[in-house]
């Protein structure tokens, strides 16, 4: 079973896609802010992240930096889901190595879909 | 504005700020809440329509609805083999009459037989007297005399022998003609009420069909409704997060606000300086943006509180007795319709004893046949036998002559009744070769009607039955499924309870953050009091710089510059559908 790490320091927000993937049939891990996150994607191999922006500790840019050094991070999709939507906010996302950009709320067919498509 | 003033100011600003922070940890456990308990009503639901579709699948799949075409063939057939039935036994009975008419005539046609054989034993005596008479002249007729006895008591025993059968064979098709005669009727009876009763079943199964069909579509559509409107809730909930970040960022506006307050008030500013500092705007463009941040706030939580509240009321809306009902109703008729299989068997059943009866009663009438057969046999042989004696008599009375004329007319006399009985014989012959004829008929329509009206009603029935078979599976299943589906909604249904406690807490919850709206809004009149167009003086890019540099959303951002340009507040946008992802 593929599994995807969902970090968010809301935890409805985690609920959310926790409950949105796991209908999809993905197992889903959580993690509650940027320096979570990056601990167990240190310890397990994830299939895809999906990341908040604000978050206290770490945020999703510092994060998303830090994972893609980590071995077998290099190509992982990594979806930012935030209510940031400025352009310089997505530059910068894409430029640490995000793999798309969710505005929330987020569409949960097309959050799935979206998945289903970057891991096969 | 006095020294105590701002001093109290700014207190009541720390103090709003930290009813915020407060209220960001209480609505976070009840948002929550409220997405775990939308989860599980989103499983529910899920199991729900997968249960409806189920028996929508089912009962297409199994094509219930030949069930239906199935049984109005069985009618056609079965009104077929009633029909059929009542043909033939109204020829059994014709035959039967007629059979009874033809026996009439032959033991009439015996009884003149008789009539004959007791004049012949007369003629006999007769011939007897004469012989005696006559003396040695007389010897040649002795043999007519003892002829005459013998042709006498050979005939009265066939004849009494015959009789008897006849008569016996006459009771015996009487007794099934009072049979046929009551089973016309009943047959006439069955048809009628078969037709009415299949027809009721029929009409019956035909909307329990229907039902069994549209039911579950309908509450499949309304349940789909009601999954629609927790998606809608279970997105709303998703701007929570929003909302929590614009309470957060409020208690930061709030404590920039006390912090310029108390800068003021550590500055030792004089009572008149307030007015003329240069902080005046901004504290009141501060406390401005934080109040239209908190009147959005509140629209938004409103908006999916009552969201909330319009899926509880959807939910107990749900009415799954449809759904429940229509398996056991559509199972009672399938009893029904077995029930008229059942008596449509019976009638066959029945049907077959009086063929077995009617064939017996025809079978007995070979017996008689052959006891006619033969006595016509006799009665040939007897004619024959009497013409010769005629002539023998005849030719003997003529050499003796005139004394002989007793013997002459007794001659005569037997001559007439050989032709008499020459033409009882033929009567005989005839009546036996119309009831053969008859008899011949009968027994082919009933073989007839034996085998092919079974036949096409056997197939009929089997064909219904397992229609009936099938469709009770589906009834069955559909029981089953709409029982947990029943179960599935009562535990929907039980949660609303709760949901809308938790709904009410949200709300008393984020009334709060209204109390601290107004007071907010006080504090600005108050500004506004002591420093009249202080807002209007304030430098919108430096106050968007000082609030909005820690905003992470666009509603905040359209609210500060709504709250700066005097412009109506924007109101949230809510989409449910949520937004797309876009790949890099």
């Amino acid at each position: 079973m593929r599994k995807i790490l969902a970090v968010d320091d809301s935890a409805s927000i985690r609920q959310m896609v926790n409950f949105t993937l796991s209908k999809a049939g993905y197992e889903v891990a959580e993690a509650v802010d940027g320096r979570d996150g990056l601990e167990k994607t240190g310890r397990q191999k994830f299939d895809l992240v999906i990341s908040d922006l604000n978050m206290p500790r770490m945020d999703g840019i510092e994060m998303i930096t830090a994972v893609r050094k980590l071995q077998g991070y290099a190509f992982t999709p990594i979806l930012m889901l935030t209510t940031e939507s400025q352009a310089e906010k997505k530059d910068a996302g894409r430029k640490a190595g995000a793999t798309g950009w969710i505005v929330k709320p987020f569409n949960a067919e097309q959050l799935t879909a979206v998945v289903q498509k970057l891991i096969k | 504005m006095a020294v105590a003033g701002r001093s109290e100011m700014a207190a009541t600003l720390e103090q709003a700020d930290r009813e915020l922070q407060e209220l960001v940890r209480d609505s976070e456990d009840e948002i929550a809440g409220v997405v775990r308990d939308f989860g599980d009503l989103a499983r529910e639901t899920d199991v729900i329509l997968s249960l409806a579709a189920a028996i929508v699948e089912c009962v297409e799949a199994e094509s219930v609805l030949s069930v239906l075409g199935r049984a109005e063939s069985l009618g056609i057939a079965a009104r077929q083999f009633l029909e059929g039935r009542l043909k033939a036994t109204s020829g059994v009975l014709d035959t039967v009459t007629s059979e009874a008419k033809l026996l009439e005539g032959l033991s009439e046609l015996t009884r003149e037989q008789r009539a004959i054989a007791r004049e012949t034993q007369t003629l006999s005596v007769l011939t007897n007297i004469e012989v005696a008479r006559l003396g040695e002249l007389g010897n040649g007729f002795q043999y007519l005399a003892h002829q005459l006895d013998d042709f006498s008591e050979s005939v009265a025993k066939g004849t009494k022998e015959l009789a008897s059968h006849t008569e016996e064979r006459k009771r015996a098709i009487e007794e099934t003609r009072r049979m046929l005669a009551v089973e016309l009727p009943h047959i006439r009876q069955e048809l009628a009420r078969m037709e009415t009763d299949l027809g009721k079943a029929l009409a019956m199964v035909n909307s329990r069909l229907t039902a069994l069909l549209e039911t579950p579509e309908q509450f499949r559509v309304c349940v789909v409704e009601i999954a629609g409107q927790i998606a809608g809730v279970v997105a709303a909930v998703q701007v929570e997060d929003i909302t929590r970040q614009q309470l957060e960022h409020v208690s930061q506006g709030l404590r920039i606000v006390a912090g310029k307050v108390r800068g003021l008030e550590n500055g030792n500013l004089e009572d008149g300086d307030f007015e003329g500092s240069p902080e005046a705007p901004r504290i009141a463009a501060g406390l401005q943006i934080q109040a239209g941040q908190l009147t959005n706030i509140g629209e938004t939580v409103g908006e999916w509180v009552s969201r909330i509240r319009t899926c509880m009321d959807g939910i107990l809306r749900i009415g799954c007795s449809g759904v429940v009902e229509i398996g056991p109703k559509v199972l009672l008729e399938v009893r029904e319709l077995s029930a008229q299989l059942g008596g449509i068997e019976m009638l066959e059943q029945e049907s077959q004893a009086v063929n077995g009866e009617v064939q017996s009663t025809l079978a007995g009438l070979s017996n008689l046949m052959q006891l006619v057969g033969e006595h016509l046999a006799r009665s040939t042989g007897a004619r024959d036998r009497l013409r010769l004696l005629t002539f023998n008599s005849i030719i003997e009375a003529s050499h003796l002559g005139p004394k002989a004329d007793a013997i002459l007319e007794i001659s005569q006399s037997i001559k007439r009744l050989a032709a008499v009985w020459s033409g009882i014989t033929d009567q005989s012959g005839q009546a036996m070769e119309e009831i053969l004829q008859l008899v011949k008929q009968v027994q082919e329509g009933i073989r007839h009607f034996s085998e092919e009206g079974n036949h096409g009603l056997r197939e009929a029935q089997s064909e219904t039955g397992a229609g009936l078979e099938t469709l009770r599976g589906s009834a069955d299943f559909a029981a089953r499924q709409a029982k947990e589906i029943e179960s599935s909604t009562g535990r929907m249904q039980a949660k609303t309870a709760a949901i809308g406690a938790r709904a009410d807490r949200l709300e008393g919850c984020f009334a709060r953050a209204g109390g601290v709206r107004r007071t907010i809004e006080d504090l600005g009149r108050l500004i506004e009091r002591e420093v009249p167009g202080a807002l209007g003086r304030c430098d919108r890019v430096e106050a968007e710089s000082l609030f909005a540099a820690a905003y992470t959303t666009e509603i905040e951002r359209q609210v500060l510059r709504a709250v700066l340009k005097g412009e109506p507040l924007p109101r949230r946008q809510m989409s449910l559908a949520g937004n797309d992802v876009e790949l890099f």
